[in-house]
Protein backbone atom coordinates (compact mmCIF):
# COMPACT_ATOMS: atom_id res chain seq x y z
CA UNK A 1 0.00 0.00 0.00
CA UNK A 2 1.15 3.68 -1.03
CA UNK A 3 1.63 6.30 1.89
CA UNK A 4 -0.75 8.45 -0.26
CA UNK A 5 -3.77 5.81 0.24
CA UNK A 6 -2.80 5.54 3.31
CA UNK A 7 -3.34 8.42 4.67
CA UNK A 8 -6.76 8.87 2.59
CA UNK A 9 -8.04 5.72 4.54
CA UNK A 10 -6.58 6.91 7.55
CA UNK A 11 -8.96 8.86 9.09
CA UNK A 12 -11.82 6.15 8.41
CA UNK A 13 -9.52 3.36 9.52
CA UNK A 14 -9.54 5.35 13.14
CA UNK A 15 -12.96 5.69 12.87
CA UNK A 16 -13.59 2.02 12.93
CA UNK A 17 -15.51 2.53 9.55
CA UNK A 18 -12.98 0.28 7.22
CA UNK A 19 -14.07 -3.29 6.62
CA UNK A 20 -11.92 -5.68 8.06
CA UNK A 21 -9.40 -6.62 4.87
CA UNK A 22 -9.28 -2.83 4.45
CA UNK A 23 -8.56 -2.13 8.34
CA UNK A 24 -5.76 -4.87 8.45
CA UNK A 25 -4.08 -3.67 5.09
CA UNK A 26 -3.69 0.16 7.30
CA UNK A 27 -2.70 -1.83 10.05
CA UNK A 28 0.22 -3.50 8.34
CA UNK A 29 1.25 0.20 6.67
CA UNK A 30 1.52 1.24 9.78
CA UNK A 31 3.56 -0.92 10.79
CA UNK A 32 6.40 -0.61 8.41
CA UNK A 33 5.79 2.77 7.77
CA UNK A 34 7.12 5.66 9.83
CA UNK A 35 5.56 8.86 8.68
CA UNK A 36 2.18 7.49 8.56
CA UNK A 37 2.73 6.12 12.32
CA UNK A 38 3.22 9.50 13.06
CA UNK A 39 0.23 11.24 11.50
CA UNK A 40 -1.88 8.16 12.96
CA UNK A 41 -0.77 9.32 16.53
CA UNK A 42 -0.83 12.83 15.88
CA UNK A 43 -4.65 11.77 15.04
CA UNK A 44 -5.17 9.83 17.91
CA UNK A 45 -3.63 12.39 20.16
CA UNK A 46 -6.28 14.72 18.50
CA UNK A 47 -9.00 12.50 19.42
CA UNK A 48 -7.59 12.33 23.18
CA UNK A 49 -7.71 15.82 23.39
CA UNK A 50 -11.31 16.10 22.29
CA UNK A 51 -12.08 13.42 24.77
CA UNK A 52 -11.25 15.66 27.25
CA UNK A 53 -13.47 18.08 26.50
CA UNK A 54 -16.37 18.95 29.58
CA UNK A 55 -18.84 20.84 28.88
CA UNK A 56 -19.59 21.17 32.36
CA UNK A 57 -23.53 20.46 32.03
CA UNK A 58 -25.65 19.77 34.79
CA UNK A 59 -29.30 18.13 34.85
CA UNK A 60 -31.34 20.31 36.69
CA UNK A 61 -33.57 18.83 38.90
CA UNK A 62 -36.46 20.73 37.72
CA UNK A 63 -35.93 19.58 34.03
CA UNK A 64 -37.95 16.42 34.93
CA UNK A 65 -40.22 17.80 36.54
CA UNK A 66 -41.15 19.95 33.27
CA UNK A 67 -41.32 17.31 31.20
CA UNK A 68 -43.37 14.99 33.40
CA UNK A 69 -46.03 17.69 33.40
CA UNK A 70 -46.34 18.31 30.06
CA UNK A 71 -46.15 14.57 29.08
CA UNK A 72 -48.64 14.03 32.22
CA UNK A 73 -50.97 16.39 30.72
CA UNK A 74 -55.01 14.91 30.13
CA UNK A 75 -54.74 16.12 26.42
CA UNK A 76 -52.06 13.84 25.43
CA UNK A 77 -53.41 11.05 27.44
CA UNK A 78 -56.08 8.78 25.83
CA UNK A 79 -59.58 10.13 26.77
CA UNK A 80 -61.80 7.93 28.97
CA UNK A 81 -63.27 4.74 27.71
CA UNK A 82 -66.95 5.14 28.19
CA UNK A 83 -66.89 8.62 27.82
CA UNK A 84 -67.97 10.27 24.56
CA UNK A 85 -64.85 11.80 23.86
CA UNK A 86 -63.95 7.56 23.03
CA UNK A 87 -66.81 6.95 21.09
CA UNK A 88 -66.09 10.13 19.26
CA UNK A 89 -62.67 8.80 19.09
CA UNK A 90 -63.34 5.15 17.92
CA UNK A 91 -65.92 6.56 15.12
CA UNK A 92 -63.24 8.45 13.38
CA UNK A 93 -60.86 5.23 14.01
CA UNK A 94 -62.82 2.80 11.73
CA UNK A 95 -63.41 4.50 8.66
CA UNK A 96 -59.73 5.79 8.42
CA UNK A 97 -59.27 2.03 8.95
CA UNK A 98 -61.70 1.37 6.02
CA UNK A 99 -60.41 3.85 3.73
CA UNK A 100 -57.07 2.56 3.99
CA UNK A 101 -58.03 -0.88 2.92
CA UNK A 102 -60.66 0.88 0.38
CA UNK A 103 -57.57 2.78 -1.04
CA UNK A 104 -55.47 -0.72 -1.22
CA UNK A 105 -58.21 -2.28 -2.71
CA UNK A 106 -58.87 0.45 -5.37
CA UNK A 107 -54.96 0.26 -6.20
CA UNK A 108 -55.34 -3.43 -7.21
CA UNK A 109 -58.03 -2.88 -9.54
CA UNK A 110 -56.02 -0.37 -11.07
CA UNK A 111 -53.17 -2.46 -11.25
CA UNK A 112 -55.50 -5.21 -12.92
CA UNK A 113 -57.07 -3.04 -15.48
CA UNK A 114 -53.50 -1.95 -16.56
CA UNK A 115 -53.00 -5.43 -16.82
CA UNK A 116 -55.45 -6.53 -18.30
CA UNK A 117 -55.42 -3.90 -21.09
CA UNK A 118 -51.71 -4.30 -21.39
CA UNK A 119 -52.81 -8.43 -22.14
CA UNK A 120 -55.09 -6.93 -25.43
CA UNK A 121 -52.83 -4.74 -26.95
CA UNK A 122 -50.27 -7.10 -27.01
CA UNK A 123 -50.95 -9.28 -30.04
CA UNK A 124 -47.58 -8.75 -32.27
CA UNK A 125 -48.17 -11.86 -34.44
CA UNK A 126 -51.42 -10.55 -36.13
CA UNK A 127 -49.89 -7.06 -36.65
CA UNK A 128 -46.58 -8.40 -38.28
CA UNK A 129 -48.69 -10.69 -40.90
CA UNK A 130 -50.57 -7.71 -41.73
CA UNK A 131 -47.60 -5.27 -42.02
CA UNK A 132 -45.96 -7.82 -43.88
CA UNK A 133 -48.17 -7.58 -46.73
CA UNK A 134 -49.20 -3.98 -46.74
CA UNK A 135 -50.23 -3.21 -49.83
CA UNK A 136 -52.15 -6.69 -50.50
CA UNK A 137 -55.84 -6.80 -50.40
CA UNK A 138 -58.18 -9.62 -50.68
CA UNK A 139 -60.47 -9.75 -53.38
CA UNK A 140 -63.41 -9.25 -50.87
CA UNK A 141 -61.72 -5.61 -50.45
CA UNK A 142 -61.63 -4.72 -54.20
CA UNK A 143 -64.05 -1.89 -55.46
CA UNK A 144 -66.27 -3.64 -56.98
CA UNK A 145 -66.45 -1.88 -60.61
CA UNK A 146 -68.62 1.39 -60.50
CA UNK A 147 -71.25 2.41 -63.55
CA UNK A 148 -68.73 5.27 -65.55
CA UNK A 149 -69.55 8.98 -64.10
CA UNK A 150 -71.19 7.66 -60.67
CA UNK A 151 -69.69 9.07 -57.31
CA UNK A 152 -69.28 5.25 -56.34
CA UNK A 153 -65.45 5.18 -57.23
CA UNK A 154 -64.18 8.60 -55.61
CA UNK A 155 -66.00 6.71 -52.15
CA UNK A 156 -63.83 3.89 -52.60
CA UNK A 157 -60.87 5.52 -53.11
CA UNK A 158 -61.51 7.05 -50.15
CA UNK A 159 -62.44 4.15 -48.21
CA UNK A 160 -59.52 2.27 -49.88
CA UNK A 161 -56.85 5.28 -48.33
CA UNK A 162 -58.55 4.99 -44.63
CA UNK A 163 -58.18 1.30 -44.16
CA UNK A 164 -54.40 1.67 -46.29
CA UNK A 165 -54.24 4.46 -43.38
CA UNK A 166 -55.74 2.19 -40.60
CA UNK A 167 -53.25 -0.30 -41.72
CA UNK A 168 -50.44 1.70 -41.31
CA UNK A 169 -51.47 2.59 -37.90
CA UNK A 170 -51.71 -1.01 -37.16
CA UNK A 171 -48.43 -1.21 -38.70
CA UNK A 172 -46.92 1.19 -36.29
CA UNK A 173 -48.63 0.50 -33.39
CA UNK A 174 -46.98 -3.37 -34.12
CA UNK A 175 -43.79 -1.79 -34.15
CA UNK A 176 -44.50 0.24 -30.97
CA UNK A 177 -45.61 -2.72 -29.05
CA UNK A 178 -42.73 -4.93 -30.25
CA UNK A 179 -40.35 -2.20 -29.16
CA UNK A 180 -42.05 -1.55 -26.03
CA UNK A 181 -41.29 -4.93 -25.24
CA UNK A 182 -37.78 -4.72 -25.72
CA UNK A 183 -37.36 -1.55 -24.07
CA UNK A 184 -39.04 -3.11 -20.98
CA UNK A 185 -36.54 -5.61 -21.04
CA UNK A 186 -34.00 -2.97 -20.86
CA UNK A 187 -35.51 -0.96 -18.21
CA UNK A 188 -33.39 -2.58 -15.91
CA UNK A 189 -29.97 -1.88 -17.27
CA UNK A 190 -31.54 1.59 -17.80
CA UNK A 191 -32.66 2.26 -14.23
CA UNK A 192 -29.40 0.99 -12.99
CA UNK A 193 -27.28 3.67 -15.24
CA UNK A 194 -29.74 6.48 -14.41
CA UNK A 195 -29.09 5.76 -11.08
CA UNK A 196 -25.36 5.58 -11.17
CA UNK A 197 -25.51 8.90 -13.22
CA UNK A 198 -28.08 10.35 -10.23
CA UNK A 199 -25.90 9.04 -7.65
CA UNK A 200 -22.50 10.22 -9.30
CA UNK A 201 -23.96 13.91 -9.28
CA UNK A 202 -25.11 13.66 -5.85
CA UNK A 203 -21.54 13.41 -4.86
CA UNK A 204 -20.08 15.94 -7.54
CA UNK A 205 -22.56 18.19 -6.38
CA UNK A 206 -21.48 17.78 -2.21
CA UNK A 207 -17.98 18.10 -3.38
CA UNK A 208 -18.66 21.52 -4.62
CA UNK A 209 -20.87 22.42 -2.39
CA UNK A 210 -18.39 21.77 0.07
CA UNK A 211 -15.97 24.21 -1.92
CA UNK A 212 -18.13 26.46 -2.64
CA UNK A 213 -18.96 27.10 1.02
CA UNK A 214 -15.49 27.00 2.28
CA UNK A 215 -14.33 29.84 4.72
CA UNK A 216 -11.28 31.20 3.63
CA UNK A 217 -8.96 33.53 5.89
CA UNK A 218 -6.41 35.45 4.67
CA UNK A 219 -4.89 34.11 7.61
CA UNK A 220 -4.53 30.78 6.23
CA UNK A 221 -1.51 29.54 4.30
CA UNK A 222 -2.21 26.81 3.40
CA UNK A 223 -6.00 24.54 3.14
CA UNK A 224 -5.85 20.47 3.72
CA UNK A 225 -7.79 19.79 0.24
CA UNK A 226 -6.46 16.03 0.31
CA UNK A 227 -9.60 14.67 0.50
CA UNK A 228 -11.34 16.63 -1.79
CA UNK A 229 -8.51 15.93 -4.39
CA UNK A 230 -8.87 12.44 -3.88
CA UNK A 231 -12.50 12.27 -3.82
CA UNK A 232 -12.51 14.38 -6.90
CA UNK A 233 -10.27 12.19 -8.82
CA UNK A 234 -12.42 8.82 -8.36
CA UNK A 235 -15.18 11.32 -9.67
CA UNK A 236 -13.39 12.47 -12.77
CA UNK A 237 -12.89 8.76 -13.71
CA UNK A 238 -16.55 8.14 -13.08
CA UNK A 239 -17.24 11.13 -15.12
CA UNK A 240 -15.53 10.82 -17.97
CA UNK A 241 -17.39 7.27 -18.78
CA UNK A 242 -20.72 8.58 -17.58
CA UNK A 243 -20.36 11.41 -20.02
CA UNK A 244 -19.45 8.61 -22.72
CA UNK A 245 -22.20 6.50 -22.14
CA UNK A 246 -24.67 9.17 -22.18
CA UNK A 247 -22.80 10.33 -25.41
CA UNK A 248 -23.70 7.07 -26.91
CA UNK A 249 -26.88 7.08 -26.22
CA UNK A 250 -28.20 10.43 -27.15
CA UNK A 251 -28.83 11.41 -23.46
CA UNK A 252 -27.57 15.16 -24.62
CA UNK A 253 -28.45 17.16 -21.54
CA UNK A 254 -26.99 14.93 -18.99
CA UNK A 255 -23.81 15.06 -21.67
CA UNK A 256 -23.56 18.47 -21.29
CA UNK A 257 -23.80 18.88 -17.54
CA UNK A 258 -21.56 16.51 -17.29
CA UNK A 259 -19.20 17.76 -19.75
CA UNK A 260 -19.34 21.30 -17.82
CA UNK A 261 -18.34 19.20 -14.81
CA UNK A 262 -14.80 18.00 -16.40
CA UNK A 263 -13.20 21.20 -16.05
CA UNK A 264 -13.64 21.79 -12.59
CA UNK A 265 -13.12 18.20 -11.48
CA UNK A 266 -9.41 18.19 -13.32
CA UNK A 267 -8.95 21.29 -11.41
CA UNK A 268 -9.52 20.01 -8.06
CA UNK A 269 -8.11 16.77 -8.33
CA UNK A 270 -4.92 18.66 -9.48
CA UNK A 271 -4.66 20.78 -6.47
CA UNK A 272 -1.95 19.79 -4.15
CA UNK A 273 -2.62 18.35 -0.93
CA UNK A 274 -1.98 21.37 0.81
CA UNK A 275 -3.50 23.95 -1.22
CA UNK A 276 -2.91 27.87 -0.95
CA UNK A 277 -5.87 29.72 -0.49
CA UNK A 278 -5.45 31.49 -3.89
CA UNK A 279 -5.42 28.69 -5.32
CA UNK A 280 -8.71 27.24 -3.66
CA UNK A 281 -10.04 30.09 -4.02
CA UNK A 282 -10.08 30.30 -7.89
CA UNK A 283 -12.20 27.14 -7.83
CA UNK A 284 -14.80 28.55 -5.48
CA UNK A 285 -15.15 31.57 -7.50
CA UNK A 286 -15.51 29.81 -10.20
CA UNK A 287 -17.98 27.32 -8.72
CA UNK A 288 -19.75 30.30 -7.60
CA UNK A 289 -20.30 31.59 -11.43
CA UNK A 290 -21.05 28.88 -13.34
CA UNK A 291 -23.59 28.41 -10.42
CA UNK A 292 -23.12 24.41 -11.41
CA UNK A 293 -24.46 23.25 -8.40
CA UNK A 294 -27.73 25.00 -8.60
CA UNK A 295 -27.41 22.86 -12.35
CA UNK A 296 -27.05 20.00 -10.21
CA UNK A 297 -29.86 20.03 -8.08
CA UNK A 298 -32.00 20.85 -11.09
CA UNK A 299 -30.94 17.33 -12.43
CA UNK B 1 -10.17 -0.15 15.86
CA UNK B 2 -13.71 -0.94 17.66
CA UNK B 3 -15.82 1.87 17.80
CA UNK B 4 -17.40 2.41 21.47
CA UNK B 5 -21.06 1.82 21.42
CA UNK B 6 -22.92 4.95 22.50
CA UNK B 7 -25.08 3.35 25.25
CA UNK B 8 -21.94 2.42 26.93
CA UNK B 9 -20.94 5.91 26.76
CA UNK B 10 -24.28 6.89 28.05
CA UNK B 11 -23.90 4.77 30.86
CA UNK B 12 -20.73 5.45 31.80
CA UNK B 13 -20.94 8.97 32.06
CA UNK B 14 -23.77 8.94 34.85
CA UNK B 15 -22.87 7.08 37.86
CA UNK B 16 -25.77 6.49 39.95
CA UNK B 17 -27.72 8.14 37.89
CA UNK B 18 -28.63 4.24 36.41
CA UNK B 19 -29.92 2.81 38.89
CA UNK B 20 -32.56 -0.21 37.86
CA UNK B 21 -32.15 1.04 34.42
CA UNK B 22 -29.32 -1.89 33.55
CA UNK B 23 -31.97 -4.69 33.43
CA UNK B 24 -34.27 -2.31 31.00
CA UNK B 25 -33.21 -2.53 27.52
CA UNK B 26 -33.77 0.37 25.57
CA UNK B 27 -36.48 -1.33 23.68
CA UNK B 28 -38.09 -2.92 26.99
CA UNK B 29 -38.39 0.89 28.25
CA UNK B 30 -39.85 1.88 24.61
CA UNK B 31 -42.37 -0.47 24.53
CA UNK B 32 -43.72 -0.25 28.48
CA UNK B 33 -43.45 3.48 27.55
CA UNK B 34 -46.08 2.84 25.15
CA UNK B 35 -48.03 1.10 27.72
CA UNK B 36 -48.51 4.10 29.33
CA UNK B 37 -45.86 3.13 32.22
CA UNK B 38 -44.39 6.79 32.92
CA UNK B 39 -41.82 5.59 35.29
CA UNK B 40 -39.89 3.76 31.74
CA UNK B 41 -39.92 7.36 30.14
CA UNK B 42 -38.22 8.14 33.21
CA UNK B 43 -35.38 5.73 33.11
CA UNK B 44 -35.26 6.89 29.34
CA UNK B 45 -34.63 10.46 30.31
CA UNK B 46 -32.24 9.63 33.00
CA UNK B 47 -30.06 7.46 30.40
CA UNK B 48 -29.98 9.63 27.69
CA UNK B 49 -30.64 13.08 28.88
CA UNK B 50 -27.09 13.96 29.09
CA UNK B 51 -25.80 12.96 26.03
CA UNK B 52 -28.85 14.77 24.37
CA UNK B 53 -28.30 18.26 26.57
CA UNK B 54 -24.61 17.93 25.61
CA UNK B 55 -25.40 17.43 21.91
CA UNK B 56 -27.66 20.45 22.12
CA UNK B 57 -25.44 22.64 23.26
CA UNK B 58 -22.72 22.00 21.09
CA UNK B 59 -25.40 23.03 18.83
CA UNK B 60 -27.14 26.24 20.40
CA UNK B 61 -23.91 27.15 22.70
CA UNK B 62 -26.24 28.84 24.97
CA UNK B 63 -26.86 26.42 28.64
CA UNK B 64 -30.09 27.43 29.35
CA UNK B 65 -31.30 27.75 25.63
CA UNK B 66 -30.08 23.72 25.78
CA UNK B 67 -32.06 23.03 28.39
CA UNK B 68 -35.02 24.07 27.32
CA UNK B 69 -34.52 22.25 24.18
CA UNK B 70 -33.48 19.12 25.95
CA UNK B 71 -37.03 19.50 27.29
CA UNK B 72 -38.83 19.65 24.02
CA UNK B 73 -37.19 16.99 22.80
CA UNK B 74 -38.30 14.48 25.50
CA UNK B 75 -41.50 16.12 25.25
CA UNK B 76 -41.75 15.45 21.37
CA UNK B 77 -39.72 12.04 21.89
CA UNK B 78 -42.54 11.14 24.41
CA UNK B 79 -45.40 12.00 21.62
CA UNK B 80 -43.54 10.37 19.03
CA UNK B 81 -42.87 7.50 20.50
CA UNK B 82 -45.30 5.22 19.72
CA UNK B 83 -44.55 5.80 16.39
CA UNK B 84 -40.96 4.73 16.25
CA UNK B 85 -39.79 1.51 14.08
CA UNK B 86 -38.59 -1.27 16.10
CA UNK B 87 -35.45 -1.57 14.03
CA UNK B 88 -34.35 2.29 15.73
CA UNK B 89 -31.84 2.73 17.82
CA UNK B 90 -33.53 4.89 20.82
CA UNK B 91 -30.21 6.71 20.80
CA UNK B 92 -30.68 7.54 17.38
CA UNK B 93 -33.79 8.61 17.34
CA UNK B 94 -33.52 10.68 20.30
CA UNK B 95 -30.48 12.47 18.42
CA UNK B 96 -32.32 12.98 15.38
CA UNK B 97 -35.05 14.57 17.03
CA UNK B 98 -32.76 16.78 19.31
CA UNK B 99 -31.01 18.11 16.17
CA UNK B 100 -34.72 19.08 14.45
CA UNK B 101 -34.88 20.99 17.61
CA UNK B 102 -31.89 22.75 17.46
CA UNK B 103 -32.18 23.44 14.37
CA UNK B 104 -35.94 25.21 14.53
CA UNK B 105 -33.89 27.25 17.43
CA UNK B 106 -31.23 27.81 15.56
CA UNK B 107 -33.26 29.41 12.66
CA UNK B 108 -34.93 31.39 14.72
CA UNK B 109 -32.10 33.30 15.59
CA UNK B 110 -31.23 35.82 13.26
CA UNK B 111 -28.47 35.25 11.00
CA UNK B 112 -26.94 38.48 11.38
CA UNK B 113 -26.79 37.92 15.33
CA UNK B 114 -25.55 34.64 15.16
CA UNK B 115 -22.35 36.15 12.74
CA UNK B 116 -22.17 39.28 15.07
CA UNK B 117 -21.98 36.51 17.75
CA UNK B 118 -19.43 34.22 16.51
CA UNK B 119 -17.32 37.26 15.16
CA UNK B 120 -16.74 38.41 18.76
CA UNK B 121 -16.84 35.43 20.77
CA UNK B 122 -14.91 32.69 18.76
CA UNK B 123 -12.63 34.94 15.97
CA UNK B 124 -11.20 37.39 18.50
CA UNK B 125 -11.33 36.30 21.76
CA UNK B 126 -8.80 33.15 20.67
CA UNK B 127 -7.12 35.31 18.93
CA UNK B 128 -5.93 37.37 21.87
CA UNK B 129 -4.43 33.82 23.61
CA UNK B 130 -1.33 33.10 23.52
CA UNK B 131 -0.17 29.34 22.48
CA UNK B 132 0.60 27.14 25.18
CA UNK B 133 1.89 23.83 25.20
CA UNK B 134 -1.52 21.38 25.93
CA UNK B 135 -0.26 19.81 28.82
CA UNK B 136 0.00 23.11 30.46
CA UNK B 137 -3.30 23.94 29.52
CA UNK B 138 -6.14 24.00 32.47
CA UNK B 139 -9.20 21.84 31.51
CA UNK B 140 -11.13 24.56 32.04
CA UNK B 141 -8.67 26.31 29.00
CA UNK B 142 -9.14 23.53 27.00
CA UNK B 143 -12.90 23.59 27.05
CA UNK B 144 -13.15 26.81 26.67
CA UNK B 145 -10.49 26.70 23.59
CA UNK B 146 -12.63 23.56 22.11
CA UNK B 147 -16.35 25.37 22.76
CA UNK B 148 -14.91 28.64 20.91
CA UNK B 149 -13.52 26.18 17.69
CA UNK B 150 -16.14 24.58 17.51
CA UNK B 151 -18.55 27.36 17.77
CA UNK B 152 -16.56 28.68 14.91
CA UNK B 153 -17.50 25.69 12.41
CA UNK B 154 -20.83 26.13 10.54
CA UNK B 155 -23.68 24.07 10.97
CA UNK B 156 -23.08 21.14 9.49
CA UNK B 157 -19.53 20.92 10.14
CA UNK B 158 -20.55 21.08 13.77
CA UNK B 159 -23.16 19.09 13.51
CA UNK B 160 -21.27 15.79 12.26
CA UNK B 161 -18.25 16.47 13.69
CA UNK B 162 -19.95 16.49 17.57
CA UNK B 163 -21.94 13.57 16.66
CA UNK B 164 -18.89 11.75 15.66
CA UNK B 165 -15.69 12.78 17.99
CA UNK B 166 -18.40 13.38 21.07
CA UNK B 167 -21.03 10.79 20.54
CA UNK B 168 -19.30 8.32 18.90
CA UNK B 169 -21.82 7.59 15.95
CA UNK B 170 -20.96 5.69 13.35
CA UNK B 171 -20.94 6.99 9.86
CA UNK B 172 -24.21 4.95 9.38
CA UNK B 173 -26.27 6.38 12.62
CA UNK B 174 -24.42 9.88 11.42
CA UNK B 175 -25.99 9.61 8.11
CA UNK B 176 -29.72 8.39 9.40
CA UNK B 177 -29.66 11.22 12.16
CA UNK B 178 -28.39 13.94 10.02
CA UNK B 179 -30.24 13.11 6.65
CA UNK B 180 -26.85 14.02 4.98
CA UNK B 181 -25.46 11.10 1.79
CA UNK B 182 -22.46 9.17 3.24
CA UNK B 183 -20.46 11.21 0.92
CA UNK B 184 -21.05 14.85 2.16
CA UNK B 185 -20.95 14.00 6.15
CA UNK B 186 -17.57 12.58 5.32
CA UNK B 187 -16.30 15.77 3.39
CA UNK B 188 -18.00 17.84 6.47
CA UNK B 189 -16.46 15.50 9.16
CA UNK B 190 -13.03 15.90 7.52
CA UNK B 191 -13.39 19.77 6.92
CA UNK B 192 -13.80 20.26 10.54
CA UNK B 193 -11.31 18.12 11.53
CA UNK B 194 -9.03 20.21 9.87
CA UNK B 195 -10.32 23.84 10.84
CA UNK B 196 -10.48 22.48 14.51
CA UNK B 197 -6.94 21.47 14.26
CA UNK B 198 -6.06 24.86 12.68
CA UNK B 199 -7.87 26.93 15.17
CA UNK B 200 -6.79 24.76 18.03
CA UNK B 201 -3.04 23.81 17.23
CA UNK B 202 -1.75 27.25 17.22
CA UNK B 203 -2.69 27.46 21.17
CA UNK B 204 -2.19 24.21 22.36
CA UNK B 205 1.15 23.44 20.91
CA UNK B 206 1.92 21.27 18.04
CA UNK B 207 1.70 17.92 17.24
CA UNK B 208 -0.84 17.77 20.54
CA UNK B 209 1.66 16.28 22.87
CA UNK B 210 -0.15 14.75 25.49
Amino acid sequence: MKCESCQEALEEYLDGELKDHEAREIAVHLAACSSCAAESSTFAAEQELFSRYDRDLAIPSSLWKQIAERTATPALRPVSENGFGARLVALFRVPSFAFSFAAAALLVVVALVIYATYLKTEKPKPFVAETATPRESSPKEQPAPAPPGSAEPQKHIALGNQKSVRRKLHAVKAITVEQSDVLSSDFGVQDIEDQETAKHIEQTQNLLQSIRNVKLNDNDVEIDVSYDKALSRRLLNENIVLRRDAEMKAKYPTKMLLSDLEPLLIDIANLPDQAKPEEVRVIKDRVQKTEIVAALIGY
Amino acid sequence: MKRLALDELNLEAQPGAFAGTLMNSSRDLVIRVCQGDQEAFRLIFDRYSRPVIGFIYDMVSDRELAEELTQETFVRAFRAIHRMKPETKLSTWLFGIARNVARESLRARTRANMQVTLEHESVMDVSDQKSIPVDRLLSKELNELIRRALEALDDDKRLVFTLKVFHQCSYEEIAEITGFSLAKLKTDLHRARAEMRRRIQPYAGVGYEV
